[in-house]
């Protein structure tokens, strides 16, 4: 039976957190761009983008990733996915919903760079739940929730799923 | 029933019955319109050495109960309110408002028209006022030659530290006129707190290795605060998390070279919806504004809006671009007042859980 850990309001909380963090961190939204992660990613990044063009009436632009191919346990050469926003000497936030092994982050980071050389990418996650297997670290976390590898977490997003939460079962 | 009198520094005069104290005396008058929270309101240090007219017709049906206490004596120097309830049948009152200022030689008067005492307020905005058994020209004359002192949060902050022991976060909090509804809040989280007078030094407060920081809420006039109080401000924020609150608000503002300037109309009530920028979410809570920071002036700081008040347009929140300090206007811990406004004591322990590790 899956497990409600963090409600639709907490989920929000910790995304407003998290745009706040990204403002402190570098020091207002200037030459900032958003990268998210498919599926669950792109949702989790456009709400932060949401919350940073409330507070500075600015638009931040929004990509979308589709990491499968970069992925380390697909044997094929990769294919390059075309980012549809321009990264080049930017200051890309990544962003995913859940942490884990570090690998997708990892296919991530590659698939990234083919599409040019951003100034600094830094990591937000909603949740991190630790077994990492590359030294991979996030710099913003939603939520740290410590859980054993046989245990599975679940994020919801709205525009998929119809409802915000993240789950463990 | 005794007949007093109301009258205000312009002359007015209103007629009406004692109750509490039968003492003579003297404050800056200003209106409150929450509907409930009359024991907090009245025991909140921001109201120090000022009489306080309820807006809502009858209070009093809840006695006083000392769970409700902002402060450990009543802060207002009067009560002016159209009808003390007569008959309380709260089990947990300890007595009744007529008691309680009786006990702690405060005066009030009632059966007054207090819509038009209200509406006249409005008009004129803050003034002297005294609560006088004849209105005489002496009384007049009296009231007249009182000074309203500057040192206002010299005379309510603490004279010297003191501990609100918990397992959590190492808070300090820095007093400038210090309502508990705060300390509520943070014990809420564990949090050890220490509480340092308003004229603490930079090694007093840093000896502490504090998680965190607040600036309290105070009475008074942000810019009768001394000048170092600013300066303490400035290295702080770089150093610790910090979270302001209704003065400590305002000075936070100042230190970051954002202006702050007394409202035409003073703002005392819980009815104001407040606008959270990020979200676009509406909330309401207590306010006790008598000052406003000027907006115009934010945009060349290193400050960014986050809650604005929808009703007067008045800016009720703040953050730092570059480091972990914000501030509310408004009063976050629900002392009285609604309980969806506590967002700001989550965010700052979150900020300071996150900072420590915890």
């Amino acid at each position: 039976m899956a497990k409600e850990i963090v409600d639709a309001m907490a989920m929000q909380r910790a995304l407003t957190r998290i745009t706040y963090e990204i403002i402190e961190k570098n020091k207002g939204i200037n030459n900032l761009v958003i990268v998210g992660i498919k599926t669950r990613g792109v949702y989790i990044g456009q709400h932060i983008a949401d919350r940073l063009q409330q507070l500075e009436s600015a638009e931040i632009p929004v990509g979308q990733l589709d990491i499968s191919s970069y992925r380390d346990d697909h044997s094929d050469a990769p294919v390059k996915q075309d980012l549809d926003v321009n990264i080049d000497g930017k200051r890309v936030i990544l962003v995913d919903d859940v942490l884990y092994t570090g690998r997708t982050i990892r296919a991530a980071l590659d698939a990234l760079m083919d599409n040019g050389r951003p100034a600094v990418v830094n990591l937000a996650v909603l949740v991190d739940r630790g077994h990492r297997e590359l030294p991979i670290r996030a710099d913003f976390v939603g939520k740290n929730i410590p859980t054993s590898a046989s245990e599975r977490i679940q994020v919801n997003v709205e525009e998929v799923d119809g409802y915000d939460s993240v789950e463990i079962e | 029933m005794t007949k007093r009198y109301l009258i205000l520094e312009d002359g007015s005069i209103y007629e009406g019955e004692a109750f509490g104290a039968p003492a003579t005396t003297f404050g800056e008058i200003f209106f409150h319109t929450a509907m409930t929270g009359y024991q907090e309101i009245m025991t909140n240090p921001i109201y120090h050495n000022q009489i306080v007219v309820f807006t809502v017709p009858t209070i009093g049906a809840a006695g006083i109960n000392h769970r409700a206490d902002e402060a450990i004596v009543p802060m207002v120097k009067g009560v002016v309110v159209r009808e003390v309830a007569e008959v309380s049948t709260n089990r947990l009152q300890t007595m009744s408002m007529h008691e309680f200022l009786l006990r702690h030689n405060v005066p009030g008067i009632s059966r007054l028209d207090t819509r038009a005492l209200t509406r006249h307020l409005r008009e004129t905005g803050a003034q002297k006022a005294s609560i006088v058994d004849y209105p005489d020209d002496h009384a007049f004359d009296q009231l007249r030659a009182l000074v309203m002192t500057n040192q206002e949060v010299q005379q309510t902050s603490t004279p010297r530290a003191y501990v609100n022991p918990g397992r959590g976060a190492n808070i300090v909090v820095i007093d400038f006129g210090l309502k508990n509804g705060i300390l509520r809040m943070l014990n809420d989280y564990d949090a050890n707190v220490t509480v340092l007078p308003y004229n603490a030094t930079l090694d007093e407060v840093m000896n502490l290795d504090p998680d965190g920081i607040v600036l309290s809420s105070g009475p008074g006039d942000p810019s009768a605060v001394p000048e170092d109080i600013l300066d303490l401000i400035r290295t702080l924020q770089k150093e610790v998390p910090l979270l302001g609150v209704g003065l400590g608000h305002e000075l936070f503002a100042m230190a970051n070279h954002v202006e702050v300037e007394p409202m035409p109309v003073e703002h005392h009530g819980m009815n104001h919806p407040i606008r959270e920028q990020i979200t676009n979410q509406i909330m309401y809570a207590t306010q006790a504004q008598g000052y406003q920071v000027v907006k115009g002036t934010i945009k060349n700081s290193d400050l960014f809006v986050t809650h604005v008040d929808l009703t007067d347009g008045s800016i009720q929140g703040l953050r730092h671009r570059n480091y972990p300090a914000f501030s509310v206007q408004f009063f976050p811990d629900t002392a009285p007042g609604p309980i969806e406004a506590t967002q700001p004591f989550d965010d700052f322990m979150d900020m300071v859980n996150i900072r420590r590790g915890a």
